[in-house]
């Protein structure tokens, strides 16, 4: 085995993790590929690789079809609403964890993860009959309030562990010049904070946007982002492969552009530093 | 050090959190275990007679608990055995030099930002559909019958599904790991005439066990839960080949609307879990304090 690579093994390599890669992204660029074939191009058979007519028309009707656009936002509010209402109840919290921890802080960190390991069908009961007693089923608020509680521990875990890096002496040395606590959290804390808090914001936003035992069973019709109305294809007056895909490429777009954007923090977001 | 009055701003400030986590994780747990013990369908209006452990009686003698309990088991089992191994290769792979690393990085880690319906119904209708599905038709270049995967090995084609998803999340973790491994010590176990083999066994899978236990931890709580792949393909069926204990629990109290059977076995559900957790926090306790 040669150490330096040589050439030829830099070549080998090359085009074996092309290939297995490519492989792997298959499935989503056969998806994109499809949203812009006619139904009969879709499901010929054998299957037109790039030898078909392209169109856009899957577009246009899966937005006239089922007002997409509604659907979209459902899965924008959603997620970013939860998202936001998590970090303001988590930066405070991860914030007094992180600088003045006290002797149960480890405990109460501990104890925040495991309230993960509750699977949710454990809870779907009580929820379902409260949200329909409050009137809250098919409602972007249910919703919200929901993932928001799913993932308050995810948000504390990783504003924590981000805050945790942050050094205490400057701190220290702001509150020997006589800064007040205010002023502590305005001028220095906040601007350093900020890229593990956008982190998380983001990678909360992917977890909230793809979620989908809870928005499959609280949803009808008024609030189903796109998880749920991504379902309703599987019904068959709805199996057409050429509008499901325009559908899915449409739902997945956003998400994958921002993952691709933010996977570094991905890895540190989801191990809570562990993995470096 | 903290001052008194930052202490109790520190309590103030975390106090929310606590608060909202601990009743959302008491309310319904409580009210769960509450309606376990109940005869209370939602189809038979009434009062709801207490009725001890009559629900988890049915429950666990309900013919299709232990294929539910096993599916889920083989379906955690089997994605995980697939993603860690896997990966392990997949990060060996992508740690080499080789020309587009970044691209290739980015194809292999698109899968796990495709939301679960998105490639339940992907899979389903155009890989594994064995009328104008892409398997079908590659099996008939091979002359051979086209196989229906759903119908004929849906746990199979379930962990095949959840896998795609996750491989890229292991690899990811995997490779980042791996990135960090300090190349002088390879070198040195390679001047000391250590093969290819003796090195990955002695210096990469030790320094990999701590991400491999991130990797099992985090799977295992989202893998546990599995539920729109089985929704959108299989309903859990043909019988209850695929059902899971999530999924079980709820065909019987949101399709069957039995609230005291479905509780009871969302307990059942909650237990397995936490046995599951004790184990692995073990697992990361070892492996995480150091």
């Amino acid at each position: 085995m040669a150490r330096a690579s040589t050439p030829q093994r830099k070549a080998l390599v090359t085009v074996v993790a092309w290939l297995i890669a490519f492989l792997i992204f298959f499935p989503i660029l056969w998806t994109i590929l499809t949203s812009f074939k006619t139904e009969i191009d879709a499901i010929s058979i054998p299957p037109k690789f790039l030898n078909f007519h392209w169109t856009l028309e899957n577009y246009a009707t899966v937005q006239e079809r089922s007002d997409y656009f509604q659907h979209f936002m459902n899965s924008v509010i959603i997620s970013v609403g939860s998202t936001v209402l998590a970090l303001i109840v988590a930066i405070p919290a991860a914030w007094s964890m992180a600088f003045v921890p006290g002797r149960r802080t480890k405990d109460v960190l501990m104890w925040m993860l495991s309230t993960k390991m509750m699977p949710a069908v454990g809870v779907l009961i009580p929820i379902y009959l409260i949200f329909r007693d409050w009137g809250l089923l098919d409602s972007r608020t249910g919703l919200v309030i929901v993932l928001m509680l799913m993932n308050l521990p995810i948000v504390v875990w990783m504003l924590y562990t981000y805050f945790k890096e942050i050094p205490g002496e400057i701190l220290e040395a702001a509150r020997m010049d006589g800064a007040s606590l205010g002023k502590e959290i305005v001028y220095i804390l906040t601007p350093m904070a900020v890229p593990g808090i956008a982190s998380t914001l983001l990678l909360n936003i992917i977890l909230a946007w793809n979620e989908a035992f809870w928005t499959l069973n609280l949803t009808a019709v008024n609030s189903a982002p796109l998880t749920a109305f991504i379902a309703s294809y599987s019904s068959p007056e709805g199996l057409f492969y050429a509008k499901l895909s325009a559908a899915s490429t449409l739902a997945i777009a956003p998400i994958l552009i921002l993952g691709w954007f933010s996977q570094k923090q991905l890895v540190r977001g989801l191990t809570f530093g562990a993995v470096k | 050090m903290a001052t008194q009055a930052s202490r109790a701003a520190g309590r103030l400030m975390i106090s929310p959190a606590v608060i909202l986590l601990f009743l959302w994780m008491i309310v319904p747990l409580g009210m769960t275990i509450y309606f376990s013990f109940l005869r209370y369908n939602l189809l038979i209006p009434g009062d709801n007679p207490f009725t001890g452990f009559e629900n988890y009686r049915y429950f666990f003698t309900d013919p299709n608990f232990w294929p539910a309990l096993f599916n889920t088991l083989l379906l955690v089992g089997g994605v995980l055995l697939i993603t860690t191994v896997g990966g392990i290769l997949l990060a060996l792979l992508l740690d080499q030099p080789m020309w587009g690393q970044g691209v290739v990085r980015v194809l292999v880690i698109a899968p796990f930002f495709v939301m679960p319906t998105v490639s339940a119904l992907v899979w389903k209708n155009m890989f594994m559909n064995p009328v104008n599905g892409l398997f079908g038709w590659l099996a008939g270049v091979f002359g051979l019958p086209p196989f229906d995967f759903l119908s004929q090995a849906p746990l199979f084609s379930i962990i095949l599904i959840v896998a795609w998803q996750w491989l890229p999340f292991a690899t990811l973790i995997l490779l980042t790991a791996l990135q960090s491994l300090d190349s002088e010590q390879l070198e040195a176990a390679e001047m000391d005439g250590a093969g290819p083999v003796s090195r990955f066994f002695h210096i990469m899978l030790p320094h990999l066990s701590r991400a491999a236990t991130v990797v099992i931890l985090i799977q295992t709580i989202f893998l546990l839960s599995i539920f729109a792949e089985i929704l959108v393909t299989t309903n859990g069926g043909p019988g209850n080949a695929s059902t899971n204990l999530t999924y079980l629990v709820y065909s019987q109290s949101l399709l069957q609307y039995d609230v005291g059977l479905g509780s009871a076995g969302g307990v059942i559900a909650v237990i397995l879990a936490n046995i599951v957790a004790i184990f692995l926090m073990r697992m990361i306790g070892k492996n995480l304090e150091t």
